[in-house]
């Protein structure tokens, strides 16, 4: 783990080239379609009672997560400032990318205004959280705007967005659905979402994620399973590069390179994330699909 | 700066409201920001690591994540207060109830400034944050006298803060409860605290943000020595310590803004390590909710 005491050098972590031994092992990481699906989908076996299984980022870090940091991933979802900030502060990031505001604050407004209009107006379909915003008092809605506009303006002043190429795509997640297995797909969260370019000038995907908690040594497996799913989407995408996981808190980065070991990483993360689906009962929850 | 946090400034009284001279005292001379040398951020971590050392080793490798705020300071046994904090099942102060809704109302002061009926406000703002179910319990709980005079507090508290608080615009990137943790020893030791609220984009090597912090009634030198103990944890974050600190006394009304000078920070980054240097293995029992965000 490294510091990234710069928007500069965040920034730099993430687009920078990749190294000699990635660029060597991108035809591996690249054939690993042909075997991850398969060992994937022997893990994601019928089990009476169970469904299938949408696998997040929010999952493995509870499954990897040591005993003595697990209790405070158990509570049940429900909205609230903290589970609504990284939605609302990605739609004003977006919106601030897009120049289309000019502060954090008004892309949070922008943000709250359309989800209530949309839950009260109906002119766009509302989501749970739209109609929960929507039943808030000022008060309620002054402190989910409060926490947004805090989550949007540490993103906003942790890059150089003038030096990302193109147009980042701001928290879109991916998902991959196994091709042989119904019962299973798991999700790649991550807010920033931009492209690298190698000495020779051949571009790669990157990809920054937003961290919460305690520092912990299962990180990079956590973050492993991203590197993973990128490498599955490889083949009709950009090739993969690299996974960058910064503390927002601290400002500490965790770099994965999308190499052999990290999609290995990714499988046995994945599996072990599975194991331990296997053991709770009930299922390891529906809850939390948001990311805090 | 000729004002400092040893001064107090002008109450609710005054004709011009004391936001404008806030603001001013912030910006005063604002384009000329201090530089600092980079490797200051590691020669403070040097020192804090120096001084966790002993703690760490007598606490074992097993020991869970040893959380310290701001009161590590002046070594109050925890976990008297702080807005985040209570034990389970153990009723709050009325202080910390006070602190609670007082830095909440803050928040949306900051926010829309405006701030209608301070405790409907405050308590509709908490019912937000499931983990604040057991204060507003407590709070519809209490008598009607003891309702009624916490509103009234809060009144006052509300009334101060709506003349101290300057309206920043949007450009200058507000945000509030914004929180620092920095791990120390591998992450065995964490030092966290929270600003109330920060204003400013950060520059490498340049110290461009302001911080404002909020005392509800506690002691005026704690509380300064609470915004210094930040001001460390962001040099440690970011590599550039705030350029400028104020503080709000929103019970009295009260205000102070100093510039943070790297004395400042060998200060309290030499009291930081004697403490932790000090602390006792069975202190480790303070962990987890007791000592997080104090």
């Amino acid at each position: 783990m490294s510091d990234a005491s710069s928007p500069h050098v965040l920034t730099e972590e993430l687009v920078g080239p990749l190294s000699p031994l990635t660029l060597e092992d991108r035809p591996a990481v690249l054939e690993s379609v042909e075997w991850v699906p398969r060992v994937l989908a022997d893990l994601a076996v019928p089990r009476p009672r169970r469904g299938s299984i949408r696998l997040t980022d929010h999952d493995v870090r509870t499954a990897l997560a040591p005993p003595d940091h697990a209790g405070a991933a158990v509570l049940p979802f429900s909205w609230s400032a903290r589970t609504t900030r990284r939605a609302l502060g990605l739609i004003a990031v977006r919106s601030l990318v897009a120049a289309e505001t000019r502060s954090p604050v008004a892309g949070v407004r922008v943000a709250i205004a359309d989800a209530v209009r949309s839950a009260r107006q109906g002119e766009r379909p509302a989501s749970s959280m739209d109609r929960w915003l929507a039943g808030l008092p000022p008060a309620g809605l002054a402190v989910v705007e409060a926490e947004a506009v805090t989550w949007a303006t540490r993103l906003w002043c942790a890059l150089d967005w003038g030096d990302l190429h193109d147009v980042p795509t701001i928290g879109r997640d991916h998902w991959w659905d196994s091709p042989h297995s119904s019962l299973l797909a798991i999700r790649s969260r991550a807010e920033v979402r931009s492209v690298g370019f190698d000495a020779e000038g051949s571009p790669f995907s990157v990809h920054l994620v937003v961290l919460g908690g305690p520092r912990r040594a299962s990180v990079r497996s956590e973050l492993s399973v991203l590197a993973m799913v990128e490498a599955q989407k490889g083949t009709h995408s950009l090739p993969p590069g690299r996974i960058i996981g910064w503390w927002p808190d601290s400002g500490h980065v965790v770099k994965v390179e999308v190499d052999r070991a990290a999609v290995a990483a990714g499988v046995e993360a994945v599996a072990r994330t599975l194991a331990r689906v296997e053991a709770s009962a009930p299922p390891l929850k529906q809850a939390a699909r948001v990311a805090v | 700066m000729e004002k400092g946090l040893g001064q107090v400034e002008g109450g609710a009284g005054d004709p011009a409201p004391a936001r404008d001279e806030v603001l001013s005292l912030l910006r005063n001379g604002s384009g000329r920001r201090p530089r600092f040398d980079p490797g200051l951020a590691g020669g403070l971590r040097a020192w804090l690591e120096d001084g966790a050392s002993d703690l760490v080793a007598a606490r074992g490798d097993d020991a869970p994540p040893l959380f310290l705020g701001p009161r590590l300071m002046w070594g109050e046994p925890a976990p008297t207060a702080g807005p985040a904090v209570a034990l389970e099942s153990t009723p709050y102060s009325i202080e910390l109830v006070r602190s609670c809704l007082v830095h909440t109302l803050f928040r949306q002061i900051v926010t829309t400034g405006e701030a209608g009926d301070p405790l409907n406000d405050a308590l509709d703002a908490l019912r937000v944050d499931p983990g604040r179910v057991d204060l507003v319990r407590q709070v519809e709980e209490m008598t009607t006298e003891t309702r009624a005079a916490l509103a009234s507090s809060l009144t006052t508290h509300v009334t101060n803060l709506m003349n101290l608080t300057p309206r920043f615009e949007s450009g200058w990137l507000p945000r509030t409860n914004d929180r620092v943790a920095i791990p120390l020893a591998g992450g065995r030791i964490v030092l966290s605290g929270v600003f109330d609220l920060l204003v400013g984009a950060p520059v490498p090597h340049t110290a461009t943000l302001c911080a404002l912090g909020l005392t509800t009634g506690g002691r005026w030198a704690q509380a300064r020595t609470a915004l210094h103990y930040l001001a460390l944890l962001e040099t440690l974050r970011s590599g550039t310590p705030p350029f400028r600190i104020a503080l709000l006394h929103s019970a009295a009304g009260r205000f102070g803004v100093e510039d943070v000078l790297e004395e400042h920070l060998r200060s309290i980054v030499s009291h930081v390590a004697v403490r932790l240097s000090t602390l006792e293995p069975i202190d480790g029992v303070l962990h987890d909710r007791e000592l997080v965000h104090v």
